[in-house]
């Protein structure tokens, strides 16, 4: 956690964090990033065509994520993997393609609506060998060396306690297991007018 | 944060292999872009492997079509 943050600015970029996801979830095509989405963004992220035909539009379009975390290697047949953040499910959805249905595949998400639209879309797909559910990247409640493969797109960014997150992320892949990991990072120095702003995190 | 030490915190906390891919074009803000990392969990015995973490990927040309409305 920046150490420079008092509480009521951690509550505050809690608050909006959960307040601007919440709008997200609620807008469902109506919302919009700086950054391509949807079919689009995931075309020119380089996702396998094959699951881009295979999904239905209102899947397609709830993407918004930064990159495209499967660029970093394989998922094998049967592996067990970890979405977090998931949002509404389309990374999750393209894991539990990947993997088949002898793998497994977990959504987390701190903002309940999203879950709710994750569920929707995997009730849409007709995949069983997904799950979603609610909570917190710094608190995962899974044993150790549960998962194969943990994913993540535009999320770290989001959470006030990164060292403890991938502690926490280290803590549940098996021995060998891989983190491939897409998140927004600066590039350039922000302004001084900007710089340690509290709106910076959910802006 | 920038990635050099987002990388840092992955090596800190035990991955080894650890690498900033790419960048993705993809930039909410004239100071802020996405980017791919990776890192892999050791074996038993296995020997730490960081000469991927001292690698900088070139930049990527900037990913844009017309902003179409979306969720996440």
């Amino acid at each position: 956690m920046s150490p420079e943050m008092t509480e009521p600015e951690i509550r505050k970029v809690r608050q909006g964090i959960k307040e601007k996801y919440d709008r997200v979830a609620a807008a469902g095509s109506g919302g919009c990033f700086q950054y391509p989405t949807g079919k689009a963004g995931m075309e020119l992220q380089g996702y396998p065509p094959e699951v881009i035909g295979d999904f239905p539009p209102e899947v397609l379009a709830a993407f918004c994520g930064v990159g495209n975390p499967f660029s970093l290697g394989p998922l094998a047949p049967g592996d067990a993997v970890l979405d977090i953040g998931c949002g509404a499910g389309v990374d999750s959805l393209v894991a539990a393609h990947l993997v088949g249905a002898g793998g497994r595949v977990v959504g987390l998400d701190v903002t309940p609506a999203m879950i709710e639209r994750a569920r929707a879309h995997q009730a849409r797909l007709g995949l069983n060998h997904v799950t979603f559910q609610v909570g917190e990247a710094e608190v995962l409640t899974f044993p150790d060396a549960t998962f194969d493969a943990i994913i993540s797109n535009g999320v770290f960014n989001l959470t006030l306690n990164k060292e403890k997150a991938l502690n926490e992320a280290h803590r549940v892949l098996k021995p060998g297991g891989r983190l491939m990991l897409a998140d927004m990072v600066l590039v350039a120095a922000l302004p001084p007018d900007q710089a340690g702003k509290v709106e910076n995190w959910f802006q | 944060m920038p990635g050099k030490d987002f990388l840092a915190l992955i090596l800190k906390v035990g991955f080894h292999r650890v690498k900033l891919a790419a960048y993705t074009g993809f930039k909410s803000s004239p100071y802020t872009e996405g980017a791919l990392f990776y890192g892999e969990k050791l074996l038993p015995g296995q020997a730490r492997d960081d000469l991927a973490s001292q690698t900088e990927p070139a930049a990527a040309p900037l990913k844009e079509v017309a902003c179409e409305p979306s969720g996440t």
